[in-house]
Parts: C-alpha cells; sequence; structure tokens
C-alpha cells in the first residue's frame, strides 16, 4: 500500500504526491507532505485551531489555494498544521479547521523554506478508489 | 515569434534535458511580445516560464506576467569591497564568519530583528533602500550604486495585499534559505584591467557578495497575482498553453496594479540586501577594525522593468534568472562607470566562483541589455543529498580552503557545488557572444547559507 505521501524529484524544487481514500484525506496529507518538506520529521501538536475558508476557479485550482493557506500559516504565524477536520469540500471551494500548534525551537527544527505552491504537473485525480493529489513548491 | 537560446555544446545538452524549450516555445505565444523569447546559457525548467527567461512586451500592446518575472521578486546579487587582502583576513576567518552567522539571520523560519509595524512596512515597500539609509543602515553613496538606486519609483503598497505584508513583516533583514547566501571571496582573476580598477576591484582583494530576494512578501505578492491574473485573464480574450503562462494586458487594472506590487516587493528586497550590507560591515569592523566595504554594485536578476530599446521602443522587459546587463554612455547606470558601463554580478555556486562581468551594446540590439544570472541546477535536491553528508561535503570545501557556516545540513548538501552548472562556462557563453565581457572571477573563502 502507498504511502499517505511521498516527496518527489524536480531538478530544483520538490513535489509532493498524497493520497487518500477521499479528497479531503488527499489534501489533508498534501498538507502533511507540505508540513514534511518544512519540518523534517519534527512531531506536531494539535494544540491550535485554525479556519480555513476558500473558494477557487476547479479543483487544482482548490489543491495549490489550500496548500498556499497551509503555508500562509506557517511562513506568517509560524504555525504548523498536523491535522484537518473539513466542514465542506467539493470541486470549488472548502471550509476546514486545522489543528496544529506553534513553531517551537526545542521540539521542531525546521529545514526548508518555501516560496510558493506553484501549477507544475498538477493534479488532482481519483483512480481505482483512490484520490491522488500532487503539487510542485518552488525552494 | 521564434526562440533564441544562447548556449555552448555541452550547455545545450544539459538544457535540451529537461522542459527549457517548450518552456521559451511557449512564452513565445504569449500576445504583444517583441523580438525573441531568449533564454541564456544557465537556462532551465521554471514554473511557465523558465528560469534564465528574457521576453519583452510592447508597453500599449503586449502582456505582463507574474510568472516571467519569478516568485522571488528581485531575488539579486549585491558585491562590497574591502580594502583588505586575502592575508589580512586569512588568520581571522572564522572569527568573521561566526560574527556574521550571529549578526545576520539565516535559514529557515529565521526572523528578523527589526520590529516594523505595518505602517512601517508600507514605508520599506515605498522607498526601498532608501528607507534603510534613512534608518541607519549605510548611506547615499550605496543608493548611487543601485540598480534603479535601490527604490522603483512605481511601487504602491495599497497593491500588496495584506497576507503579502503578514508573510513579509517579520522577515525584513534575513537571508533566507535555499539557494541564499553570503560568501567572502577573494579577486582571482582580472580579465579587464580598466574595468576593475574603475569598478575598484584588484587582484588579492577581500570583497563580500550578498545573494537574497523578498522574502515571503514577495513570494507571496507573485502567488496573489498568479491567482488575479488567471482569473481575469478571459476577460481579455487571452488563453495560454500553460497556466503558469497566465497575464493581462501591460495597461489593464489588473496589469498595472501587479507592477505596483511587484516594485513594492523589489524595494523590500532592496531594503533587505541594504540592512543585510549594514550587518556585514558592522561584522568587519568588529573583527578587523574596520568598515569600508563599499558597494560595487546591487543588480536584480527576477524583475519586470519598462525600459526603451532599439527593437520595439518602449517595452516592458521580463527578466526572469537573467541580469540587467546596459553599456557605458547609458543613463541608468552610476556616474563613476557612465565610461565602462553596468556591472553585472554572476555569483557561482557554493565553493565554485563567482564573476563580475560588464554590460555591452550589444546586448542592447540582441537581448534588451540583458544576460545570464548565475549558474543553473543540473542535479536535483534529492540526488545532491544522495551518498553526500554534510559533515563531508564541509571537510572537502574546507580542504579547497573554504570555510563553510550552514544554518541547516541538509541545506548544504543540496547546495552543493556539484548540483549545480558550471558557472564559468555560462559566463564563456555570454563573454563570446558579447552580451557582457569578464571583468573580474572571484573565489569564495567563507560561505554563510541558509
Amino acid at each position: 500500500m502507498k504511502p499517505p505521501f511521498e516527496i518527489l524529484e524536480h531538478p530544483s524544487d520538490l513535489g509532493i504526491e498524497a493520497r487518500g481514500a477521499t479528497i479531503a484525506e488527499a489534501f489533508l496529507n498534501a498538507a502533511r507532505g507540505l508540513m514534511s518538506v518544512i519540518a523534517g520529521s519534527s512531531t506536531i501538536d494539535s494544540n491550535e485551531e485554525r479556519l480555513i475558508s476558500l473558494v477557487a476557479l476547479d479543483r487544482e485550482n482548490l489543491l495549490v489555494r489550500w496548500l498556499t493557506e497551509i503555508l500562509f500559516l506557517y511562513d506568517a504565524e509560524k504555525f504548523l498544521t498536523a491535522d484537518a477536520k473539513f466542514d465542506m469540500l467539493n470541486n470549488t471551494s472548502l471550509k476546514a479547521t486545522v489543528f496544529g500548534q506553534k513553531y517551537d525551537p526545542s521540539n521542531h527544527e525546521l529545514t526548508l523554506d518555501i516560496k510558493a505552491i506553484t501549477y507544475h504537473k498538477l493534479m488532482v485525480e481519483m483512480h481505482d478508489d483512490i484520490w491522488t493529489a500532487r503539487v510542485f513548491v518552488d525552494i | 515569434m521564434e526562440g533564441l537560446i544562447y548556449a555552448s555544446d555541452k550547455l545545450i545538452g544539459a538544457i535540451e534535458h529537461d522542459e527549457t524549450l517548450n518552456q521559451i516555445a511557449n512564452v513565445a505565444t504569449l500576445p504583444g511580445l517583441v523580438g525573441r523569447s531568449l533564454a541564456m546559457p544557465d537556462a532551465h525548467q521554471g514554473y511557465g516560464f523558465a528560469i534564465g527567461g528574457v521576453a519583452a512586451a510592447d508597453m500599449e500592446k503586449g502582456i505582463v506576467s507574474a510568472g516571467g518575472v519569478g516568485f522571488d521578486i528581485n531575488c539579486g546579487v549585491r558585491l562590497l569591497a574591502s580594502d583588505l587582502s586575502l592575508e589580512d583576513v586569512n588568520h581571522k576567518l572564522d572569527d568573521l564568519l561566526n560574527q556574521l552567522f550571529r549578526d545576520i539571520p539565516c535559514g529557515a523560519g529565521k526572523s528578523g530583528t527589526t520590529d516594523l509595524s505595518f505602517e512601517q512596512l508600507d514605508e520599506v515597500l515605498k522607498y526601498g533602500a532608501h528607507w534603510a539609509v534613512e534608518n541607519g543602515y549605510g548611506s547615499q553613496e550605496d543608493i548611487d550604486h543601485m540598480e534603479e538606486r535601490g527604490r522603483m519609483l512605481n511601487a504602491d503598497s495599497n497593491a500588496v495585499s495584506k497576507r503579502a505584508k503578514q508573510r513579509g513583516r517579520d522577515q525584513l533583514g534575513t537571508l533566507g534559505s535555499g539557494n541564499h547566501f553570503i560568501e567572502v571571496q577573494y579577486v582571482k582573476e582580472i580579465f579587464d584591467e580598466e574595468a576593475a580598477q574603475v569598478f575598484g576591484l584588484r587582484l588579492d582583494q577581500i570583497v563580500v557578495m550578498i545573494h537574497s530576494g523578498s522574502r515571503g512578501l514577495g513570494h507571496q505578492v507573485c502567488t496573489d497575482f498568479l491567482e488575479v491574473m488567471q482569473e481575469s485573464m478571459p476577460n481579455y480574450g487571452i488563453k495560454v498553453i500553460d497556466r503558469q503562462l497566465a497575464c493581462v494586458p501591460i495597461k489593464s487594472k489588473e496589469g498595472q496594479s501587479y507592477l505596483k506590487a511587484m516594485a513594492a516587493a523589489a524595494n523590500f528586497a532592496f531594503a533587505n540586501r541594504q540592512m543585510m550590507c549594514h550587518w556585514t560591515r558592522q561584522a568587519f569592523e568588529h573583527v578587523f577594525g574596520l568598515r569600508d566595504l563599499r558597494l560595487v554594485y546591487d543588480v536584480t536578476h527576477n524583475i519586470a522593468k519598462e525600459e526603451t530599446h532599439s527593437l520595439g521602443g518602449r517595452v516592458l522587459v521580463h527578466r526572469k534568472g537573467a541580469t540587467r546587463a546596459f553599456p557605458k554612455h547609458h543613463p541608468d547606470i552610476p556616474k563613476n562607470y557612465y565610461e565602462i558601463g553596468q556591472p553585472v554580478l554572476i555569483p557561482g555556486s557554493m565553493g565554485t566562483c563567482s564573476y563580475v562581468l560588464v554590460g555591452t551594446e550589444r546586448a542592447m540590439r540582441e537581448t534588451f541589455g540583458s544576460t545570464c544570472h548565475g549558474a543553473g541546477r543540473s542535479m536535483s535536491r534529492h540526488a545532491a543529498k544522495k551518498d553526500s553528508s554534510a559533515d563531508q561535503l564541509i571537510h572537502d570545501l574546507r580542504q579547497k580552503g573554504i570555510h563553510v557556516r550552514g544554518a541547516s545540513k541538509s541545506g548544504l548538501t543540496e547546495e552543493k557545488p556539484d548540483a549545480y552548472k558550471d558557472v564559468s562556462a555560462v559566463v564563456d557563453v555570454v563573454h563570446n557572444a558579447g552580451i557582457s565581457l569578464k571583468v573580474a572571477k572571484m573565489v569564495p573563502i567563507g560561505v554563510i547559507k541558509g
């Protein structure tokens, strides 16, 4: 069985391929993949929460906007995401509560900053009952 | 419209291996472009536009594309020249690197030491390096030796989203991570004695190179406007082959808004490099008792500029991983370089070498006054980390006389010299093509990596 997410090679940056039984699970695992690039194998607790509400042009755009939001929470607030509960997720919008904690230097090691989420080889698809979300990030 | 690539036989092999050629061709399909879709010898695959690409658009009929500038708006380089020589510095190099590493925040997640309000940030976005000088970081002489004199005048902080400001507010005065660095170097070779003398460079001289950009603020500005451009593009009847080429007419409301926000982000980066320059001077003063690190020049290599060129007249030149290379007698270069031309600063990868070049008339005729920007990656981060340990890399570089301080071990191995193309090969191409000419070659002795 394939892992919830994998890091993909790229000539200069990195990709994340996430999977789930539902699209929500794939989106959550994509966020976890993003966190693994930023904070390595640091354990992130779920002490705090943030609300995210987004609209998008299509499903792929929604994935980019979702991860842009997760990245924003880290870059602006040093908030690391561990988990998420989706109240609603369709092809063009989502509402979610994300759970995580603020960066704590005694517990977390930050490894790499991510500049942005890109549209390179962007994919959100279902095959054989598995949802796959793939995205590349600019380092 | 045609594409034109500047490369050698060896470098074209690398260019052909990824999607660079397709991306150069795709850019050529955008509306209102002038001349050719250009690629420099360090070109490699980017997002929509290749990195190492130049595309000029007619100001009236052409488009502007956020992807044609890149996420790291005004990622750029500055070079500082000291009155010290290699033998003056060697015995205290570790002290210097330790001081720089202490004084200049670098690495993933590092916050700046300046506690800025949003109102103060708006001043930074409007005034760029001028804000920094007004607040005690450097002098007017620095301003005179920067591209755009350290401030893009069309900046408007109102065009920058609150999110971009929230990302950037805490990051002013930080180096960043990835391929950003501060290097202590010495001048190993002079190719053009006259130009070197005018730029204030001599053999064995200790210089410092700083490579950094607009941090989270610029990254968010690009992200925001990629969305805006995607959404509004259909209103102008524009369709693109790759959604990352999303663009709008320069004269449109969205196009003008992007250019104002881009300029504001560029000003953030100018201020950022100016502050790190000031702390570098302080570190030199602390360790060597002197503070005379003169700014040779500061260039940007991710930007869109309104310029006048013989081909196309008034055009918007997108430079994504490409450096401006204006010739002598151009009104936009520093007065004391007027008879020589604009310095072009080309950083190499960690532990290799860097160059100072000079701009030429030929660049004005052929490449909208543009040239390469650096080495370009040849190996993925994953491949670079495989079979490499940071400790071994630090040891190997030490054997070559290069001391390294890195904020993260994986950051170091991902940036090892082999992961990049040969910068000397890149520079030879632009020199032989006559679009910028070699002045000096520098070799690092100390590296600070984020």
